[in-house]
């Protein structure tokens, strides 16, 4: 195990107090606490990349970067407008 | 220990700590308002930091160059995702001191 996994397993715990947030939170607070999970995720799949060494597992992070914003913007518009 | 196995070291720790410390910032703050005050360091300075690792240890191959696009998709999403997000919070606030303060009819 590596620094760059070690550093991905502890990124990992980070998802704990994002889960706490989008569990007990208002709605709106559970959209911030999955935004930050996205972030987190991205950045693990980056770590456990270069740690692996699949250079191709970075086209994971990179698409996980684009859905997170495309997904953002769906719960943001649909929580503005509807729920 | 070389000089680049250092830079990575610090890059890499201060990329997790910022990580961490924003994670927790998501959790203890109040509203959230506040809490999206917290994605805009963990979506910038963060991944820059570990994409600055990447880059150092693999300098600008196939993993950099893709880390460091990552890293900018971030950095322009989070702005935009951020104002959505108070957008939306700011228009069911709206909505919902309207349905409050209406007199009935």
């Amino acid at each position: 195990m590596n620094e760059w996994l070690i550093a991905a397993a502890l990124l990992l715990l980070g998802l704990v107090p994002c889960g706490l947030v989008v569990l007990r939170g208002s709605i709106v607070e559970a959209l911030v606490g999955l935004q930050m999970a996205g972030i987190l995720q991205t950045v693990v799949l980056l770590l456990m990349a270069e740690g692996l060494h699949r250079p191709p597992f970075f086209d994971l992070a990179v698409v996980l970067a684009l859905l997170s914003l495309a997904g953002g913007l769906v719960f943001a518009r649909m929580l503005e407008r509807w729920v | 220990m070389s000089a680049s196995a250092i830079a990575v070291a610090i890059l890499l720790t201060g990329g997790i700590v910022i990580e961490l410390a924003c994670c927790a910032g998501v959790l203890l703050a109040e509203d959230a308002y506040d809490k999206l005050h917290y994605l805009g360091p963990a979506a910038i300075v963060g991944p820059l930091l570990i994409g600055s690792a990447i880059i150092v240890r693999e300098s600008f191959g196939q993993a950099g160059i893709k880390s460091l696009l990552t890293a900018v998709l971030l950095m322009i999403a989070s702005p935009v995702l951020s104002h959505a997000t108070a957008r939306a919070l700011y228009v069911r606030r709206r909505d919902h001191a309207d349905d409050v303060t209406a007199s009935p009819s």
